[in-house]
């Protein structure tokens, strides 16, 4: 790790130091004969329960500026600053740091500030920073809180990394191609003005002209928009995408496999929820796998997902408990029907975290992270939860996205003031994914047990995101339920997006360093993998809308194909401008990994 | 702050102003501080996507202010030069009962077909008791927004139709 690349290319990015102004570079290698620098500040530095570290002497002294006699700035106006000379340990307020970095140099530039533990060069006039004495505050900050006993828990054996593994292009060998060649013949491309034609075979791409393979409308059946646009958006996630058209559920097989256990099992075996007349059991992967081979078969008139619906209705009525289903627990339900009938068949164990279990855990399981911390001691305690996805309040009241208006008056005047207007007042994703991360006050009515405390003490609570899904969904918490009132509305307020999100602000190992002050310091839980940097980056690639009221409303799926955006209103598909994506009130998003990793299969197997 | 020009001067309210000042300040520099090193770290690398992103935002909404895009897009033609009718008309028949069923019509007509609605329940409650023995679905609908939405004597474009089923009422076509 002895280079480092700029912070802009990401590398790194936890363990970037910025290059050191002559002075520190000059007081790291002489240390004044020390073993190592900053030792002398080691037994200075204090830290309180929930506070910042701090350097003080003795554990309750004041310090007080030797020139002007000033505790905390007042006398010279320069405000509550104050620099411990790292060299000789006088202590100055601002005023009279330089003066004392002049007169005692060479040697005595380095301070730092008594009150934040932040490095001051008094002759550059900075803050400066050094990754050794980072991670000397930071280990102040750990064994603090490790003398309350924080037992925070380990982590889950499921999220053990396994080692990454370069991928290998499959290529068939000579039998593979001949059974290629024989049992299957390539899809004809219709011609792109006239859907009915034959077409002609097309084993290329398909052209610019002609619309993406996939793009087919899906019938409204009644009411079923909400089973439309998840569906439009389940069938153009790429990973789900591929793991049906590669085969991997091939719905005959299964079928087979079905009857042959039904059988074996002594014939019917009454009614029960996955089989509900005495036929086979349900299998929703199966029935996905129809609509896969339907809409990628070159048929452009739209397809009747009735058998799905039908497969749907047979799998779900045990939800009866809800009222009304809307396409964010349609979607839910969906990925648990396609769980539970491979847990079934297979015995896999339950742990969702790291996506053994199904293709649909393996593409939209996350890993989320809660931390109640004690705010009288300390204590934190950590558990880890298995997401499908992320769901995310909108703020009826104003909320100010955190664009720094500095900036804005840095460049050309108008322009951007009246730009950052615009801006104050609209939600934002990242808002809403910065206020789900922000730490909560828990209300006193919920107090929480504090270990360590041994009673019932106020608390906060931090959310963070341990492990990221290849494909993160988000779901807009448009309906408010009121239940004084008895009913429910919806919140129609606009809802700003980004195409391109990095979702590293709000990663475990992010917060958890913004927690210790955003120092310098490989912290545990950090993967050491440089390239996990851009294993946050994510694109959109669907938005499913919902325009009208909460009875009578309307679900549209927008998709993103080729950097094309295709409108999807059951049976319509046009082709839509990104202004119009940008602009439409989105109920759920969904955005994919933009660059995939492997991993070493724990399957002996499968090679 | 300019406290020191109110016109209360004892030493008191200077204290009083000074102190808070002081604290003012030293949430300043705190701010000031964490901003500098996240800066420096590079911690805010993305800045400057995020703010792109909101400008191609407010650029989009001023120029389609309307959402008049969504009304009328049953009427339009589709990429693939089709156009389709309000209720879809594409005749399959029905899984449960075999029947056939007009698309559009599908999902009011398995509702009752298979049990789930509580309208079907009461109408053809005899015939559903064998039925829902081996389901498990509890007397409270799932199936709510079909039943409250398409009154089963009505299609949902306000045409008025027998009570009998709706299969025997719309045939083989849309009214």
């Amino acid at each position: 790790m002895s280079s480092f690349s700029a912070p802009s290319t990401g590398r790194r990015r936890n363990l970037y130091a910025p290059p050191p102004c002559p002075h520190l570079a000059d007081y790291r290698s002489n240390a004044h004969g020390l073993a190592k620098p900053f030792r002398s500040l080691q037994p200075c530095l204090r830290v309180r329960p929930l506070g910042r570290p701090e350097i003080r002497r003795e554990p309750q002294e004041i310090p007080r500026c030797s020139p002007c006699s000033a505790a905390d700035g007042g006398g010279c106006g320069m405000g509550p600053r104050l620099y411990a000379c790292l060299a000789c340990a006088a202590v100055c307020c601002p005023a009279h740091a330089p003066s004392h970095a002049e007169e005692c140099r060479p040697g005595h530039e380095i301070a730092v500030d008594v009150d934040r533990a932040e490095l001051f060069c008094c002759a550059c006039g900075d803050q400066v920073y050094d990754r050794e004495f980072d991670k000397a505050v930071v280990l102040a900050q750990i064994a603090a809180a490790a003398a309350n006993a924080s037992a925070s828990c380990s982590l889950p054996e499921s999220l053990r990394k396994r080692r990454r593994v370069d991928y290998r292009p499959w290529t068939p060998d000579p039998r593979e191609w001949a059974t290629m060649r024989r049992e299957s013949s390539p899809l004809l491309l219709p011609d792109a003005s006239d859907p009915y034609s034959a077409g002609a075979a097309n084993t290329s791409t398909s052209s610019p002209s002609s619309p993406p393979w996939g793009l087919r409308g899906l019938n409204n059946l009644g009411n079923t928009c909400f089973m439309n646009s998840v569906l439009q958006a389940l069938l153009h996630t790429p990973p789900l995408r591929n793991y049906f058209l590669s085969d991997r559920h091939n719905r005959f097989v299964c079928q087979q496999k079905r009857r042959r256990k039904k059988d074996g099992s002594g014939g019917s075996m009454g009614g029960d929820r996955r089989n509900p007349s005495g036929g086979l059991p349900v299998c929703l992967a199966c029935d996905l796998d129809a609509i896969y081979s339907g809409v990628f078969s070159g048929d452009r008139t739209p397809y009747s997902p009735a058998k799905f619906l039908y497969r749907w209705w047979q799998y779900a009525s045990k939800l009866a408990s809800y009222e009304q289903q809307d396409a964010h627990e349609f979607f839910i339900s969906m990925l648990d029907g396609i769980h539970e009938n491979v847990e079934q068949d297979q015995h896999k164990p339950q742990s969702q975290g790291n996506g053994d279990c199904c293709i649909a855990h393996r593409v939209f399981s996350g890993v989320l992270r809660s931390d109640v911390t004690c705010t009288i001691c300390g204590f934190t305690s950590t558990t880890y939860d298995p997401c499908l996805d992320i769901s995310l309040d909108l703020d009826s009241n104003q909320n100010y996205t955190n664009v720094p208006t500095t900036k804005s008056h840095a460049c050309n005047g108008e322009n951007d003031l009246i730009l950052s207007s615009q801006i104050c007042g609209v939600s934002t994703l990242m808002g809403c994914l910065e206020r789900f991360t922000r730490p909560e006050r828990l209300d006193s009515d919920q107090k929480f047990f504090c270990q360590h405390c041994k009673v019932r003490q106020e608390s906060l609570k931090q959310m963070s995101i341990r492990k990221l899904p290849l494909v993160t969904g988000f779901h807009i918490k448009r309906f408010a339920h009121s239940s004084i009132k008895k009913m429910s509305r919806k919140v129609d307020r606009y809802l700003q997006f980004p195409f391109s999100l990095d979702m590293a602000p709000y990663l475990s190992s992010s917060i958890l360093r913004s927690r210790f002050g955003n120092r310098i310091f490989a912290f545990d839980g950090d993967d050491s993998d440089a390239a996990i940097d851009l294993a946050s980056e994510f694109e959109l690639f669907a938005v499913i809308t919902h325009s009208g009221t909460i009875e009578a409303g309307h679900y549209v799926t927008y998709l993103r194909l080729s950097n094309q955006w295709y409108k999807c209103d059951d049976a319509w598909i046009t082709h839509v401008s990104e202004n119009i994506v940008r602009d439409s009130q989105a109920y759920m998003l969904f955005y994919v990994q933009k660059t995939l990793y492997y991993e070493a299969s724990e399957d002996v197997s499968a090679s | 702050m300019s406290a020191s020009n109110d016109g209360n001067s004892s030493p008191r309210s200077q204290l009083a102003s000074r102190c808070f000042e002081d604290l003012l300040d030293s949430i300043i520099v705190d701010v000031a501080s964490e901003c500098h090193r996240i800066a420096r770290l590079g911690l805010d690398r993305n800045l400057e996507e995020e703010e792109e992103e909101l400008r191609l935002s407010v650029q989009a909404r001023v120029a389609d202010p309307s959402s008049s895009t969504e009304a009328n897009s049953k009427n339009v033609v589709d990429i693939f030069g089709l156009t389709h009718p309000a209720i879809a008309d594409e005749i399959f028949e029905c899984m449960n009962c075999g029947r056939p069923i007009v698309a559009g019509r599908f999902a009011p007509h398995l509702e009752k077909c298979m049990g789930k609605g509580r309208k079907a329940r009461k109408v053809t409650r005899s015939s559903t008791i064998a039925r829902t023995r081996h389901s498990r679905g509890s007397p409270v609908s799932v199936y709510a927004p079909y039943s409250n939405a398409t009154n089963s004597n009505r299609a949902p474009n306000g045409t008025t139709g027998g009570s009998g089923e709706e299969y025997a009422d719309y045939p083989y076509g849309v009214p």
